[in-house]
């Protein structure tokens, strides 16, 4: 099975920090934005630290990604579907597949053993890329050699 | 009220893999896959309780248990603004509960405990992501005769800004 990364939301860190300071903050968007950008990433590693220590896993859900996996079998897919609700599969040909999820269920796929094997998959193909540094050292950081 | 679109899955994306792959775009089928992030301002409480009935969509919103309430952070509807006994009414109840919450502040009652006497017509912000999909039945829902002007609004006002950013997506409503 081959996992590649279609499309992820932009800037998906400081999208998670957005979520969470609109929690907290009576400003409006533009003004909650600008004060990320001037913290900086920092700050944003600070609030998904918080997110993550707190169980505050909602904020999570507004990165979302969608990946082509390839060669994967029905039975496969099907199992993951149906122990993972949110994960959104269309079937593009035999055994290739479009697949969107939020980080949130990428972070429930990592933490049970049902989904583990694949999440580790996207979590290479994140970090392949350099897509979430902080969200992935975070999320992801306990992982020896998930490969 | 105010709404701003902050991200939107790229279709483009999408089309590039399928046309690698081969396959025909279906708009129908692609629903699941394209997502939007939106920014609501200032619509009511009362609005916010019917929308996130909506399920399989995520929401954060600003809590009333740390940030304070003010009078001048409502939402009148019409009928009571172009009624002049009921504006009245409303008016007076207004600085009554505002008073009362104020005053229980000053008491030293924590927010998260005064705030049970805010009124549902309290303005509030959130964000929102949901998928194609769920919005349509959203918009197919919320803007139905039946439902209520604010919401009808916002369903509104959410259609006109995903049908912008994507297209291809929205050539016609699909009911469910």
């Amino acid at each position: 099975m081959k996992v590649i990364l279609v499309w992820t939301s932009p800037n998906p860190e400081r999208t998670i920090a957005v979520a969470m300071r609109r929690c907290y903050s009576t400003k409006p968007i533009e003004e909650i934005e600008a004060e990320l950008e001037q913290k900086g990433a920092e700050y944003w590693r600070y609030l998904l630290t918080k997110a993550m220590q707190d169980k505050s896993l909602d904020v999570l859900e507004h990165f979302t990604l969608t990946l082509l996996v390839e060669g994967a079998g029905e039975a496969e897919v099907s199992g993951l579907v149906r122990n993972f609700p949110y994960l959104r599969v269309t079937r593009l040909k035999e055994a290739d597949w479009l697949v969107t999820m939020n980080a949130r269920t990428l972070v429930e796929l990592w933490r049970d053993s049902r989904g583990r094997s694949f999440a580790g998959m996207v979590v290479n193909e994140l970090e392949g890329r350099a897509v979430c540094p902080i969200f992935s050292e975070l999320a992801f950081g306990e992982r020896v050699n998930a490969s | 009220m105010r709404v701003k679109l902050l991200y939107h899955t790229d279709l483009g994306a999408i089309k590039s893999v399928l046309a690698r792959e081969g396959v025909q775009f279906d708009p129908e089928a692609m629903m699941d896959h394209v997502n939007y992030m939106f920014e609501i301002e200032d619509c009511s409480r009362v609005t916010t309780h019917q929308l996130v009935r909506h399920r399989a969509v995520s929401y954060d919103q600003e809590s009333q248990r740390f940030s304070a309430a003010t009078k001048e952070g409502v939402v009148m509807p019409s009928s009571i603004k172009t009624n002049e006994a009921a504006y009245k009414a409303y008016d007076e109840a207004l600085k009554m509960v505002y008073a009362a919450y104020e005053k229980m502040v000053a008491a030293g009652v924590p927010k998260e405990d005064a705030r049970y006497i805010l009124p549902s017509a309290i303005k509030t912000k959130l964000v929102m992501t949901l998928n194609a999909r769920s919005l349509m039945h959203l918009v197919w829902q919320r803007t139905a005769l039946q439902a209520q002007w604010e919401i009808r609004e916002l369903a509104t006002t959410l259609h006109l800004l995903a049908q912008e950013a994507t297209p291809e997506l929205w050539t016609k409503i699909i009911e469910r």
